[in-house]
């Protein structure tokens, strides 16, 4: 299977980067993981995508309400908007931030912050099921969601673990496994646990 | 000191009770001019050959009118299906204060199809001008003239012409979809007026012959979009009609203006126009346009786009096409609408053209990043160095 590409880093550091999609409105769906290149050839980082937005390409720019009735008398709204007023894919972009959660070099997936970050402007994959599937085998990332610091890492963690865990083949003992990995993360927390482990069974 | 808004609000209230009796004086003004106009427009042939015969001696900017001088014409019937180029176009002139003297001219190009295959291009060409022949113009007798301010200007007026017809020939290899170009501002060429003979012809006719007379070739409806238009030549023609004996009169003389502080958006703004609504079509009589311009000889109609008042010129061949003339009517009224009271190709094709602050202080660092590179002197000036950062 071809890893689709998706867009191009545009912005990158250690811990984060943010991609900016090629075709607007076309994100990867909140919590999927994706991997972006780096200069350094051997080297692919993977991260797990949160806070997809769109907006004006141009600093300062702001979107204005489009829709209603125009002066034929006609009303549109919607995806009518985007055909009534070509030049929007243009002047918008879709981006999104991915939290790092590992990378790959020669072929050995490590659940670390890599050496370097990103590239800007270097492709961004969303990963197919049987990378996500290798990646999330051990629960070693577990640990970088829930300490990154994020408002939304506890939701974040959870989406990935049941995307990953509809992958595997023997469901029920992935998600015992993640759940007993959890406990051990969250001992001292356990509102949070009990919300992340209703999320994954739910 | 922050301003005194005590003083400056009463300032302000006095200003504005002044415009307001100016504003009322003006009404009753635009109110003669129109009952002046609407009276002569059957005889609208004889003034347009009174003008034409009258524009050296006018003290006002005149125009003929092209048919009567009162027609309107409601906003025809929309294409389902049109696509639109469009150009502007923006320039870093030579600073002599600079290590390496050079000019860059940037052309914002766009193209944008609407109706059942929507579609669109944004795009911007960067130009960089460094080398003597782009540099120093030389005309048949050695004389020279230096690539700065006004003739930086006049380029890139130009290059936005000859750019606006190779975009449109493109748009036409790939599609059938009715086109219009568009360009911002003006189409004649104003600014040439006060420049050397050689000169002016040296811009002008590039810009007619590979401009306009290759967007003409190509059978493409051409316009310009003019916002907030400032000019009298309409309003020149009741100036005729009030003084007809300009015949005898010198410039230097002075007449006394009928309409003073009136011009065309006044007269036409004056709810003349409904929403939608085109005036008849002028023919402008500037200097430059009657003896210089040729077959490319610029119309114009006044447009109510709405949210204001608005000048459309275009070339005689277009205006001499009814079916055109529609087109451009429609096509500009959508785009105002489309934009929030102005067309949305042009407000894109600044959007790619313009060069901002950063821009330039970015171009700057790497031109001087090159010559270090080529181990050249970076001799930018000091008094330049000076302004770029505040010593404390």
């Amino acid at each position: 299977m071809i890893e689709q590409r998706i867009g191009e880093v545009i912005e990158a550091s250690s811990t984060q980067w943010t991609t900016g999609a090629y075709e607007l409105l076309n994100a990867p769906p909140f919590g999927s993981l994706i991997k972006a290149g780096c200069y350094d050839n051997d080297l692919c980082i993977y991260g797990l995508v949160y806070d997809i937005r769109t907006g004006s390409r141009d600093l300062g720019g702001k979107a204005m309400v489009r829709g209603g009735r125009r002066y034929d008398g006609s009303e549109f709204y919607d995806g009518q908007i985007y055909s009534e007023h070509p030049d929007l894919a243009a002047v918008l972009q879709t981006e999104w931030s991915a939290l790092v959660i590992g990378y790959e070099r020669a072929g050995r997936i490590i659940h670390y912050l890599p050496p370097q970050p990103p590239t800007v402007h270097y492709s961004v994959h969303l990963c197919d099921d049987d990378t996500v599937e290798r990646f999330t085998q051990h629960c070693d990332f577990f640990r970088m969601v829930l300490h990154a610091n994020l408002p939304i890492a506890d939701e974040l963690l959870g989406t990935a673990i049941r995307h990953a865990a509809a992958l595997q083949a023997n469901r029920r003992e992935y998600e015992l496994y993640a759940g007993r990995e959890l406990a051990r993360l969250l001992r001292d927390d356990y509102d949070r646990l009990r919300v992340l482990v209703r999320m994954l069974t739910s | 000191m922050p301003l005194d808004f005590n003083q400056v609000g009463q300032q302000i209230k006095q200003m504005g009770g002044d415009l307001r009796q100016t504003a009322n004086h003006h009404d009753q003004l635009v109110a003669h001019a129109w009952a002046k106009l609407e009276e002569q427009s059957p005889r609208w042939e004889h003034w347009a050959r009174h003008a034409e015969d009258n524009y050296l001696r006018s003290p006002w900017l005149l125009a003929a009118p092209a048919e009567p001088i009162i027609n309107r014409y409601q906003l025809p019937k929309f294409p389902p299906n049109y696509c639109l180029a469009a150009v502007d176009g923006s320039q870093i002139d030579l600073d002599r204060h600079w290590a390496v003297e050079c000019y860059l001219i940037n052309l914002g190009l766009v193209t944008i199809q609407y109706g059942q295959q929507p579609y669109s291009k944004l795009h911007s060409v960067p130009a960089l001008h460094y080398n003597d022949q782009e540099l120093l113009l030389r005309d048949k007798d050695g004389r020279s003239y230096k690539m700065a301010g006004a003739l930086v200007h006049a380029e890139r007026d130009t290059r936005e012409g000859i750019a606006l017809a190779r975009l449109a020939q493109e748009i036409l290899e790939q599609s059938t979809t009715p086109l219009v170009a568009m360009q911002d501002g003006t189409l004649i060429r104003w600014s040439l007026s006060g420049l050397d003979p050689w000169v002016r012809a040296h811009f002008l006719q590039r810009y007619l012959d590979e401009g306009l007379a290759a967007l003409r070739a190509a059978d493409v409806p051409t316009c310009s979009y003019i916002s907030h238009p400032k000019a009298p030549e309409v309003t020149g023609i009741a100036r005729l009609i009030v003084n007809p004996t300009l015949n005898n009169t010198s410039k230097a003389e002075g007449l006394v203006d009928p309409y003073p502080g009136i011009n065309d958006t006044k007269l036409f703004g004056n709810g003349w126009l409904g929403d939608g609504e085109r005036s008849a079509l002028f023919k402008s009589l500037s200097k430059i346009n009657v003896e210089e311009y040729r077959d490319h000889a610029i119309y114009f109609f006044y447009l109510n786009v709405g949210a204001e008042l608005a000048r459309i010129e275009m070339p005689e061949w277009v205006a001499q096409r009814p079916e055109w003339v529609d087109l451009i009517h429609a096509v500009a009224y959508d785009q105002a609408h489309r934009g929030g009271g102005y067309p949305v190709a042009l407000a894109r094709a600044h959007e790619q053209a313009v060069v901002r602050e950063s821009d330039r202080r970015v171009f700057r660092q790497m031109i001087e990043q090159a010559l270090w590179h080529a181990r050249l002197n970076n001799g930018s000036s000091l008094k330049q160095d000076a302004k770029a950062q505040v010593r404390v």
